[in-house]
């Protein structure tokens, strides 16, 4: 799978830049929607944008802040057509949404970490396909950027036997009410060539996330990566996927949410171990990332999208983790003000 | 009326005891050697 546009390619000119009015379209304007709108309008590649939000008038004060670029706002409903639709709403309905954009004929970019969402968007990886356009599923922090270092650091093995991905912090108050939910379902989990589902809530396990935020318990929860890392590590043994939490969280996980959810809920971090056989030795990697969750969404939801308009990202329904190279997507990343980080010193057993 | 408050003792006494096992403990030790490192460029060479 192609990992993203060869220099020259993809037609981006100047003159095809201001001749064909390139318009996406950001559905959801919560932190991360407003975080893409900034970069897709900071890229000089785009030239309208629509924003769908669920109350037009809160956003006029962020409009006025989008400069040489044309803005539409517009309320729920029929989506309009778009080069690019970014999906940046509450998880729910993203699968609908999608199939709608592409009936459209428009690329879609996902950033729900729900199950169901990222299933039904899998599933549209043949009307994607025939339609010849891009279903990017899960272009956020977690999964997103989590699936770029399983990606990245599973490359070095002869065989892999087991993922484990951890993560911890949440981007806007939808993000964490899904976490929310997430914490009390069945983890959905990759055993020995099957699926199988453990509990919620169970599995503690105590994870060292880069520095500064250090060690937390991590416990299952109903989170997308293990669906979407299957794809990538087919072979494996063992594909898991834990979050943290407190004892607050906790036990407060099968009531309604106590409290209204902080604007954003960064910083936050996501821990990848990857253990496998290289060169006849067992060998354990174990890479990591910290940030503000909402701002990694942003970045790799407007890093898709922009590479979706330069034509050159392959097509049908995808993970960043399904990539055969995800280095362009680090190294942008990267320059974006994003790193990674590997733990060294605890490898060979 | 006896009933009813045994039952309500019992599920309350249950509660509790379910709550601090749930709770209690931490899940591992902490690593004792290693560090993280931060991904430059020539990581990605």
């Amino acid at each position: 799978m192609v990992s993203r546009p060869a220099k020259g390619s993809g037609d981006n000119s100047p003159d095809r830049i201001f001749a064909e009015v390139p318009t996406v379209a950001v559905i959801g304007c919560g932190v991360v929607g407003r975080r893409v709108a900034r970069q897709l309008t900071a890229s000089g590649l785009v030239d309208r944008l629509i924003l769908g939000a669920r109350r037009p008038q809160r956003l006029h004060g962020f409009v006025r802040q989008l400069i040489d670029i044309d803005v539409d706002v517009i309320a729920p409903g029929p989506l309009p057509a778009a080069e690019i639709t970014v999906l940046t709403q509450p998880s729910g309905g993203h699968a609908e949404l999608a199939e709608e954009a592409l009936g459209n004929g428009s690329h879609v970019v996902s950033i729900s970490d729900a199950v169901g969402d990222v299933q039904g968007l899998l599933d549209l990886d043949a009307v994607a396909t025939k339609a010849e356009r891009a279903v990017i599923v899960g272009a956020a922090f977690s999964p997103g950027m989590s699936c770029l270092l399983a990606r990245h650091c599973g490359q070095r093995f002869d065989h892999v036997e087991e993922v484990h991905v951890a993560r911890m912090g949440t981007g806007g108050p939808a993000c964490q009410r899904q976490l929310h939910r997430a914490r009390t379902k069945d983890a959905v989990e990759w055993r020995n060539g099957d699926w199988v589902k453990r509990s919620g809530g169970t599995g503690r396990e105590l994870v060292w996330f880069p520095d500064p935020l250090g060690a937390r318990d991590c416990y299952r929860a109903r989170l997308p990566e293990p669906l979407l890392l299957a794809a990538s590590f087919p072979e494996t043994d063992r594909i898991t996927a834990k979050v943290s939490a407190t004892r607050r969280d906790r036990f407060t996980a099968w009531l309604p949410m106590l409290r209204r959810p902080h604007n954003d809920g960064g910083p936050g971090a996501i821990r990848v171990e990857i253990r496998g056989v290289l060169n006849g030795d067992q060998i354990t990697d174990v890479i990591g990332a910290i940030d503000y969750p909402s701002a990694v969404a942003g970045a790799l939801a407007s890093i898709s999208a922009e590479w979706l308009l330069q034509e050159a990202l392959p097509h049908g329904a995808w993970s960043l983790g399904m990539l055969d190279d995800p280095v362009p997507w680090l190294q942008e990343l990267e320059m974006r003000g994003i790193t990674a980080a590997v733990y060294e010193g605890i490898s060979a057993t | 009326m006896k009933t009813l408050r045994r039952a309500i003792l019992a599920m309350g006494v249950g509660t509790l005891v379910a709550a601090i096992l749930r709770l209690r403990g931490s899940g591992g030790v902490p690593p004792r050697q290693g560090k993280w490192r931060q991904l430059t460029g020539p990581d990605f060479r």
